[in-house]
């Protein structure tokens, strides 16, 4: 049986172009034009799929995207819509869900036992024994529908598109067509997103005449300036009117998602047929009046020889004409509107053979064609915050309240002539371009914040469309026997009606009992036949029992287009290429890349203890404070007072959130009179330029005072070591770097190797004599070969990460987050007279205050370790126990070996009762094993005193 | 003041009423005589009066009304929801299950929970599909990896099942993961946990509150509380500390009550607030996504905190996400594009091979945050009124020893030591419990 038809007047195949393409290893060929099923169909396969739970062998239900039964793996990529997507010159397809074969199925047996597996059979069986279970969810799991993923896959190359549209219209059929035209011609940018590959709609499978007026349209379209999208779906409409596009055609692209602002979306999706529930409504053969159009007009495939017909509306007396003139023999018509239908369609598993009627007789027939109505596709509405209301006269449901900015038209409103609907598009596109004036106007109007407009906001322009009327509709829903609702879910409406007398007889509940309506369509084609159902169990009308609220996105949008090309940074210093080509070993830092170490992290620490060393501390936050209100702010920040700081000195603190609990820590300077220099830990960077701009701008507006970050506008650098003032000083002439001179806790502005404008101050985190300098980025990697070369007879060396940790712990500084956690009180690292109670305030004093007062809870206490063996160096976030239990009073929180004392040295939380010096704890190893350390007096295991800090 | 209910508990009265029990036999049975089961649970006419009423029909509300009855007696109880049973987060999280919590107090709650899971399915005579698949938190940076060693030694002294693994070892358990050195955020370990995994969330829902109803437990869906009356308090209307609670008004009446617990999630400050009490929480959307089906590859969870996503895969053959919470305050669920949108880029960060699985539905719920990220549970400075709530986006993990201690809770008049720690009077004693270090992605 040859199905192609001879070529006709509508198709959008190109006979010129053949296609060769493999079909479960079988060679076949199909025209440019056709999609993947239309081409298979011509020759002459008609089985797809199988279907989920039992197995069926499942046909062309609705030949377009939302075909439940048409999902094919493509090569690598799984569940592609067959009956959508294109067919490409050496495509390789094949079905999915079926083994060994799509033809001989072993999972079929499924359907013998189709009784038994009601919805929810699962929930009731393989309770008992519990210990086989596992076992039987293997099995279970094996049944998984779908295609296949490639674990070999690549990253797909995707990208995105932004833009700002005054209108996006959601549909290409005549009404959303006629509304893009009308508000282009009246001067508004337009997109008009059109889910199938051609414009038009229904038009595209109607009459020559349709198609003319389809033809005139786009033409018209076109030539209003239009931004036209095919094969593209407005996903989703968030709030705002942000609106998401899936575009599939983009040249060289798998699937682009387009983010658009529109001022006003259109929304035109027009009507999805829907199938009638009766036995045997699943057979291949049985398909809905759109598919067998479709399949006419479009690709001249013949979908059957001897076609039974029933049908309510125009377009299934439509259907019966095409088929007609595609030669197909019409065996009986039955109209719905007379009252009239079908029982039931048998046949074996692979075709329909016959139809049986009301009356008990039998039709013989290999296809049968329905058309008993629509869904409204409402998804973009409901996302708008519409709840739809079922309207029993017209059999389908409609929108109740929409927001301004989302205009309705076209079949989702009502019913109509042509030239009606046509009408109602222009003038709702006309609207969509009045209202979108207005929303142009209104941000106008508040892009200067200094101005505000003159007199009253002008109105929303009123919709004063002529509506669309509900032309009445029999409601068709179920045959007198039961049949397939979900055919993506296998749920029928024997399953329904089941689970409702069992009490799942809500529409959610029976939802997600059953599953119905949960598949890839979501609901598109069985949404309304599932209400229906439940109606008939409950005694309801459809009204009654409701619907479920359709969540984003309308059509399925791949992950590597909503990823797009993924966009995490790397920040990396100005220094980084000296560091490459020097022997850097990186370590990722949050965002940053930067130098753990340069070889041997042991001698970068005995060479800053002995002669100089140089690191890079780029990633160290700055913040750059102006204005007179700034010692209020760092009041409020810091836990310690700031009224007072000199210009010139710089001073430690250390910031809590609300809850007291430390956030931050670091050194701020005061560079001038009302210009300061905020330091922040590397990590704490982004979130601290927030919290203060979240104090200025919710707080305290009224304080003058200007935070800039400048994090990366200096190249930050650490000269430590007991010759780093001899090292300086060989770069600095105008600044005088002796001790008296320049103190410990003082900062300078100077020129360093004839860079201008650098800071320095004299802080050290590591212990030793040191000058951190900040330099203008542009000129970082300038001063720092300056101090290798000047330095090279000092001894003067690179160190890293590791090394500057190894050296903070000998020295016992604490780092946030890393010795504090999430529950550290101020209180816990020990500096408690850095906590001002006295000030007027300070983020986290009522907490602190209550910490510190009479009463409140033991804090656990920040102390230095040392291990009993020395060669021992527990893991980091070793438990610290009671001695002989399991009770936790602490853990290690940072641990080394110190090359400078030739030991283990450690730093941990542990609770009062074993903080005092000289107790010994117990500290739990990680493989199990327990040994024991003592707890030291002060923080510092090297130079307690400062002594060389402060030479 | 513990209220008293020795007058209400009435253990002998408690009797099963004799529903049908599920098996493979039975579905057998009556597939062959093609008779269909009874209803799973009733739908009974509201009272004026009930000894205990249950706010939230969710899992902690049915599992205290089950408990309460099954293990209490106390079986004058009405559970009521103001939509349907499981509609809340109980219907819209992600449905994993662990203990490996940071805390003793965390590790020892958790553990009776999954615990309760575990024999669930028997238990409760419904099969809840409890998939014991194991847990991964993968760690992308230094501070993560001592953060899980941390995890792991507290589990280790707890008896928890966990440690810390390697990427051969994460590459081995789960071959779809990107264990190479060379990615954006290279996977360096992961915090394994061979007991944690996922369950169906809507048939815990229904195993609960089919089980009370056989212990005669009334459920009252599309009843909405309105207000929750009150004498004695401080407050107007005799409501706020001091107060004891007298019943509840609701969408279809009012019914007294000597005992009412808030067991909301996203509203559970709205109802404090109509028994005058304010609570330290605010509610946060956080957003799940899932995929179409595809044959089953990824057989384990798997958590990145660093890339805030979760993700794991359902025996259907869909990807299930989630993320964090997203940082706005607010009670809208509609969901936002940019949630997908860095969802999906930190999923191909983790396995570029699912670049062409499509996103079939996103959707958010509500959770109630509170300072600590613990829960408020117990009693309250109103008599009768008890709290369940401020699960932020864990609480469906704690569901079954919620209810149990919950009931417990109620029936013995003082507060059971495994949730002493989450009681409300916490915030005035200063005694937080430490889960906000481990709990920005708690999954």
């Amino acid at each position: 049986m040859i199905r192609r038809l001879e070529p006709r007047s509508g198709e959008v195949i190109d006979r010129a172009t053949p296609l060769k393409f493999t079909w479960n290893s079988k060679k076949h060929i199909g025209y440019a034009g056709d999609t993947i099923v239309s081409a298979l169909l011509a020759n002459n396969e008609s089985v797809f799929s199988r279907s989920m739970k039992y197995h069926r062998r499942r046909g062309v239900l609705t030949a377009d995207y939302w075909d439940p039964n048409t999902m094919v793996q493509v090569g690598t990529e799984p569940n592609v819509r067959g009956a959508h997507r294109l067919l490409e010159a050496d495509m390789l397809v094949s079905a999915q869900n079926a083994w060994p074969s799509l033809d001989f199925d072993v999972k079929a047996a499924n359907g013998l036992f189709g009784r038994f597996l009601t919805a929810g059979f699962y929930y009731k069986t393989f309770i008992k024994p519990q210990r086989l279970w596992p076992a039987y969810e293997k099995v279970l799991a094996r049944f998984a529908p779908g295609g296949v993923v490639d674990l070999n896959t690549p990253h797909g190359y995707h990208d995105k598109r932004y833009c700002h549209p005054d209108v996006v219209v959601a549909g290409g059929g005549p009404a959303g067509l006629a509304a893009a035209i009308s508000a282009a011609q009246a001067g508004m940018n337009v997109m008009l997103v059109e889910h199938n590959h051609h414009l038009g709609g229904h038009l595209r499978w109607g009459t020559d005449e349709d198609r003319a007026v389809a033809d005139e349209l786009e033409a018209t379209a076109r030539m209003a300036g239009v931004e036209i999208l095919t094969d593209s779906t407005v996903t989703g409409r968030y709030d705002d009117n942000w609106i998401a596009v899936s575009q599939r055609n983009h040249p060289g692209v798998v699937e682009r998602l387009i983010k658009a602002r529109a001022k006003i979306l259109v929304v035109a999706p027009g009507l999805i047929e829907r199938p009638y529930v009766f036995a045997g409504n699943d057979l291949p053969g049985v398909m809905l009046s759109g598919a067998a159009r479709r399949l006419i007009n479009m690709y001249a495939v013949r979908p059957g020889n001897r076609g039974v017909v029933l049908t309510a509306n125009a377009d299934g007396d439509a259907a019966v004409v095409d088929l007609e003139r595609a030669g197909v023999e019409i065996a009986a018509v039955l109209d719905a509107r007379a009252g009239e239908t079908i029982s039931k369609a048998s046949g074996s598993s692979r075709h329909l053979n016959s139809v049986t009627l009301l009356d008990g007789s039998t039709v013989k027939a290999d296809l049968l064609v329905t058309a008993v109505g629509w869904t409204a596709p409402t998804s973009l509405l409901n996302m708008a915050g519409d709840r739809p209301c079922y309207s029993p006269k017209a059999a389908r449901f409609f929108s109740t309240a929409l927001p301004d900015n989302v205009i309705a038209t076209g079949g989702i409103v009502g019913d109509g002539r042509l030239d009606e609907l046509i009408a109602h598009g222009a003038s709702s596109g006309e609207l969509a371009a009045e209202r979108a004036a207005a929303v142009k106007h209104r941000l106008r109007s508040t892009v200067t914040r200094a101005q505000t407009p003159e007199g009253p906001e002008p109105p929303m322009p009123a919709d004063h469309r002529d509506g669309l009327c509900k032309a009445p509709h029999p409601e068709l829903y179920r045959s007198d026997t039961h049949g397939m609702v979900d055919f993506s879910e296998d749920v029928g409406s024997k399953d329904l009606l089941s689970a409702a007398a069992e009490g799942f007889d809500s529409v959610e509940l029976l939802k997600r009992f059953t599953t119905a309506t949960m598949g890839p369509s979501q609901g598109k084609l069985e949404t309304v036949n599932t209400v229906a159902v439940l109606g008939e169990a409950r005694g309801e009308s459809i009204e009654e029992v409701g619907t479920t609220v359709w969540r984003p996105p309308y059509a399925p949008i791949s992950l590597g287009a909503l990823a797009g090309r993924v966009f995490e940074p790397v920040r990396v210093s100005s220094l980084h290429e000296w560091h490459t080509a020097n022997n850097m070993k990186p370590i990722l830092a949050g965002q940053w890349i930067r130098p753990d170490h340069y070889g041997d992290p042991a001698a970068e620490v005995t060479n800053v203890r002995t002669n100089v060393g140089i690191i890079d501390v780029t990633p160290l936050g700055k913040l750059d404070l102006r204005g007179p209100d700034v010692p209020r702010l760092l009041n409020l920040l810091y836990t310690n007072e700031w009224s007072k700081l000199p210009v010139g000195r710089v001073r430690y603190g250390m910031m809590c959130a609300e809850d007291g609990v430390v956030a931050d820590d670091g050194v701020t300077g005061r560079l001038g009179e009302d210009h300061y220099l905020m330091t922040t830990t590397s990590s704490g960077a982004g979130q601290i330029w927030q919290w203060a701009e979240m104090w200025l701008q919710t707080e305290h507006p009224d304080w003058q005072v200007h935070v800039t970050p400048v994090t990366t506008g200096y190249t930050s650098i650490n000269i430590a070591g007991p010759r780093s003032r001899d090292l300086l000083t060989r770069l600095v002439d105008d600044v005088d770097l002796s001790p008296v001179a320049f103190e410990y806790m003082n900062v300078r502005s100077g020129t360093i190797a004839g860079v201008a404008d650098c800071f320095m101050w004299r802080i050290g985190f590591t212990g030793e004599l040191s000058f951190e300098i900040h330099v203008p980025a542009g000129f970082g990697l300038h001063v720092w070969e300056q101090l290798i070369e000047k330095g090279a007879d000092l001894g003067v060396g690179p160190f890293g990460l590791e090394a500057q940790r190894i050296m903070r712990l000998e020295k016992g500084h604490f780092i946030v987050g890393q010795d504090t956690d999430g529950l550290t009180k101020a209180p816990t690292t020990g500096l408690t007279p850095l906590i001002r109670l006295d000030k007027a305030d300070f983020a986290g004093k009522p907490e602190l205050e209550w910490s510190l007062g009479a009463g409140a809870p033991e804090l656990p206490v920040l102390v230095a370790i040392r291990p009993t063996d020395p060669q021992l160096v527990p893991d980091e976030a070793c438990q610290i126990l009671r001695k002989g239990t399991a009770e936790i009073v602490g853990r290690i929180t940072s641990s080394r070996f110190s090359p400078t004392l030739g030991r283990s040295v450690c730093l941990g939380q542990v609770t009062p009762e074993f903080a005092a010096a000289g107790t010994e704890i117990t500290v739990r190893l990680c493989d199990g094993s327990d040994t024991t350390a003592t707890v030291m007096q002060h923080h510092a295991h090297f130079d307690p005193e400062g002594v060389r800090l402060r030479g | 003041m513990p209220v008293r209910l020795s007058a209400v508990i009435r253990r002998s009265l408690a009797k099963r009423r004799l529903a049908p029990r599920y098996s493979g036999a039975g579905l057998l049975w009556r597939g062959v005589r093609n008779s269909s089961w009874p209803r799973v649970w009733r739908e009974p006419p509201l009272k004026k009066s009930y000894d205990v009423v249950v706010i939230g029909g969710g899992v902690h509300g049915l599992a205290t009304a089950y408990y309460l009855a099954a293990n209490h007696g106390i079986t004058d109880v009405a559970v009521l929801d103001k939509a349907y049973l499981g509609s809340g987060g109980s219907g819209r999280n992600t449905a994993i299950v662990r203990s490996n919590y940071l805390t003793p107090e965390g590790v020892a709650f958790y553990d009776r929970s999954l615990e309760l899971y575990n024999t669930m399915s028997a238990d409760l005579n419904l099969n809840v599909m409890f998939s014991e698949r194991g847990h991964l938190t993968l760690a992308h940076t230094d501070s993560a990896v001592r953060t899980m060693r941390w995890r792991a030694e507290v589990n280790k002294l707890q008896n928890i099942d966990s440690s810390v693994i390697g990427p051969a070892e994460i590459s081995r358990i789960a071959p779809s993961l990107d264990t190479s050195p060379n990615t954006r955020y290279p996977i360096l370990a992961a915090l394994y946990h061979p007991p944690g995994g996922t369950i169906r969330h809507d048939a815990v829902v229904w195993a609960y509150a089919r089980a009370a109803d056989a212990h005669g437990v009334d459920m009252h869906q599309k009843t909405e509380v309105i207000d929750i009356t009150c004498e004695g308090g401080e407050g107007p209307d005799g409501k706020g500390p001091g107060a004891k609670v007298t019943g509840v008004c609701t969408s279809k009446g009012d019914v007294s009550a000597r005992v009412v617990i808030n067991c909301t999630a996203g509203w559970a400050g709205l109802i404090a607030a109509m028994a005058g009490l304010k609570l330290p929480i605010t509610t946060h959307p956080l957003q799940a996504a899932v995929t179409e089906p595809v044959k089953v590859f990824l057989p384990t969870v798997v958590v990145s905190g660093s890339l805030h996503v979760y993700v794991s895969q359902t025996d259907r053959g869909e990807l299930v996400f989630g993320a964090s919470v997203d940082p706005f305050a607010t009670y809208d669920m509609g969901g936002t594009l940019d949630f997908t949108e860095e969802l999906a880029g930190h999923v191909l960060e983790l396995m570029p091979a699912v670049s062409e699985m499509r996103l079939l539905r996103q959707w958010a719920g509500l959770c109630d945050i509170t300072p600590d990220y613990s829960p408020v549970m117990g009693f309250t400075p109103v008599e009768g009124f008890l709290c369940d709530v401020g699960w932020g986006t864990y609480g469906f993990k704690a569901g079954p020893v919620s209810g149990e201690q919950l009931a417990k809770c109620v029936a013995e008049q003082a507060t059971p030591e495994l949730i002493s720690p989450f009681a409300l009077s916490r915030f005035d004693s200063g005694m937080l419990v430490g889960e906000k270090g481990a709990a920005a992605v708690g999954h």
